[in-house]
């Protein structure tokens, strides 16, 4: 009788543990112990340039910017020391972290400016003009804009957190505070519901190849600019409504995550361009900060001025 | 003999039933937090907390038609007479969102525009479609930015714990620049249509699914320096929306801020 009952205990109390380590396998979050929150120093003002602030949240034992960058830049990755994260969910690389400074370890094999096309060339002089910029020789750049960063750079900004969710990478900017959320197609290959309405960051779908994240980007508005004008030499480098972007994101062990992509704008350039390799290094920090853009007060009041005059313009029955 | 391996069977068997309930509730967790594909409608993520994932929406409120529907004649019984003194010298055009900063939640929730919630462990996220900006929620509870590096923001700094199936989110830090509600609320006669912040603020957020489709939200304002007690919003019912993906909808000042939320087709 009483073997019996330690019997029946023994086996309820067996299941109960494994199910209890099993809830704890795999139900437990990953939790980020070893990560701190974010801390911005107390002399930094919102709104102010990101760059100012982040040479003050130096990581430990780097002195300066350029030397945070180069480290990055000629990081080898290794992912033996420092395992690749994954997902509790999937298994794939968990982008998760926040990220800094931005390093070229592989310049684009050839200059893009060398792709745009002649014909494009008034198009470009206009600064794009009809897309709302009226004077690209002076201060009215996308920046001043407050538009997102250009497509090339991911629309990364300075420090940006990375976020893996469940059929989701978010890119969350500090530097303005914009985001793009890239919904991953999962393995039903069932497209995500969205707006397809032409806009600044486009829409993103993002399909896992191997580790690699693969992300193509179209439905542009046609506003961003590629790369700044360089007065007097280089002219805007201007985008169409054609622009589609393949980006390539991996996460070659836990210190870094890698970028890629090339460029297709069959309006603005002759052949497919490929971009800069980008990696970024891992912050010891939990979430970015809001620093909102606001846009310029004088560029405000020269827009205005120039919107009044076409009105004026139109009204006069001038095109 | 016989009775206790009979017994041992049942047990073993009851043991077995356990784990395959436990992991077919898993396995259908993962399948439904594929959200890129269907929504995320589990009532749990994955890794077992409450799942407020989806782009939701609720209808415009506030107090434009003469019909109060966020509690704002409340609100506007609660300001000192030196917040009413100073509102009193202000006009629409002092109002930020006019120069398209952010407003913050509780306000953010009146606008009637979609709201995207991602989360993974530990951390939810709400992106805004309307003015957007995104919102980081640490869902361990763990303390806010520490004080001596915390600077004042639109959004504010926020930490949240989860209270069952609610996600209980604490905000401080605001700037003092946001308003509570629009110019175009005025809920009484002698309503300015003013509606001042102080970085005293205060919010505390309740965010609770109340079924697949369905989002409640209530916040709770206090402000010393501008209201003689706290504030409650009423209940806001956000739906879920068929789409994955808000929408992009860049709040630009050289448009012309008045017209954005027309330009939304709010």
């Amino acid at each position: 009788m009483s073997v019996r009952k330690l019997a029946v205990m023994t086996m309820l109390a067996g299941a109960g543990i494994a199910v209890l380590a099993l809830v704890a396998a795999l139900g437990a979050p990953r939790a980020s112990a070893q990560i701190r929150p974010y801390t911005p120093p107390k002399t930094a003002t919102p709104g102010a340039d990101w760059t100012e602030r982040i040479e003050e949240i130096l990581p430990p034992g780097v002195e300066s910017r350029a030397e945070a960058t180069k480290r990055v830049q000629t990081y080898t990755p290794d992912p033996a020391k420092y395992p690749i994260p994954r997902t509790p969910w999937d298994g794939k690389p968990d982008f998760s972290g926040v990220y800094w400074p931005d390093a070229t370890f592989a310049p684009p094999p050839v200059a893009l400016e060398s792709l745009y096309r002649p014909e494009a060339r008034e198009y470009r002089e206009g600064g794009g003009a009809a897309r709302g910029l009226i004077d690209w020789r002076g201060i009215d750049t996308p920046n001043y804009h407050c538009w997102p960063p250009s497509p090339v750079n991911g629309s990364m900004g300075g420090t940006v957190q990375l976020v893996s969710t469940p059929g989701y990478l978010l890119v969350l900017n500090e530097g303005a505070s914009n985001f793009r959320i890239i919904p991953i197609v999962g393995e039903n290959g069932a497209q995500p519901r969205a707006s397809r309405r032409p806009s600044f960051q486009g829409s993103s779908v993002g399909h896992w190849e191997g580790d690699t994240l693969v992300v193509e980007v179209s439905d542009f508005n046609g506003k961003p600019w590629l790369g700044n004008a360089q007065p007097p030499n280089r002219l805007p480098q201007t985008t169409s409504d054609a622009l589609r972007i393949t980006e390539r994101w991996s996460r070659p062990d836990a210190q870094v995550f890698e970028y890629r992509l090339v460029v297709e704008d069959p309006k603005m350039l002759t052949a497919p361009w490929t971009g800069a390799s980008d990696r970024r290094g891992i912050m010891p920090y939990d979430t970015v900060q809001e620093s909102l853009c606001f846009l310029d007060p004088e560029l405000d009041a020269r827009h205005r001025e120039f919107a009044e005059a076409q009105a004026k313009k139109n009204a006069g029955g001038v095109r | 003999m016989n009775r206790r391996v009979t017994t041992i069977v049942v047990a073993a068997v009851i043991a077995a039933a356990a784990l395959f309930v436990f992991l077919r509730g898993t396995s259908n967790d993962n399948e439904a937090s594929d959200a890129s594909s269907a929504g995320s409608f589990a009532a749990q993520t994955s890794w077992g907390e409450p799942n407020l994932t989806g782009v939701w929406k609720a209808e415009p409120l506030g107090a434009r038609t003469g019909r109060d529907t966020f509690n704002l004649t409340e609100l506007e019984a609660l300001y000192t007479p030196d917040a009413r003194a100073r509102m009193k010298t202000l006009s629409a055009k002092d109002d930020p969102t006019m120069h398209c900063a952010p407003p913050a939640f509780p306000r953010a929730a009146m606008l009637g525009h979609p709201v995207q919630i991602v989360q993974r462990p530990g951390f939810a996220f709400v992106l805004t479609e309307a003015y957007p900006v995104f919102r980081i929620l640490p869902t361990t509870g763990r303390p806010h930015t520490s004080e001596q590096y915390l600077y004042p923001t639109h959004m504010g700094d926020s930490t949240a714990r989860w209270e069952g199936d609610t996600l209980v989110v604490d905000v401080i830090a605001f700037n003092g620049e946001g308003w509570l509600a629009s110019a175009d609320d005025k809920p009484t006669g002698a309503s300015t249509g003013v509606w001042l912040t102080s970085p005293s603020m205060h919010v505390v957020e309740r965010w609770r699914r109340v079924d697949a489709d369905t989002l409640e939200y209530r916040a709770t304002v206090e402000d010393p320096q501008m209201l003689t007690k706290s504030w409650e919003t009423p209940m806001v019912t956000f739906k879920r929306q068929p789409i994955d993906v808000i929408a992009e909808a860049l709040c630009r000042p050289e448009d012309g801020p008045e017209t954005y939320l027309t330009r939304l087709g709010s």
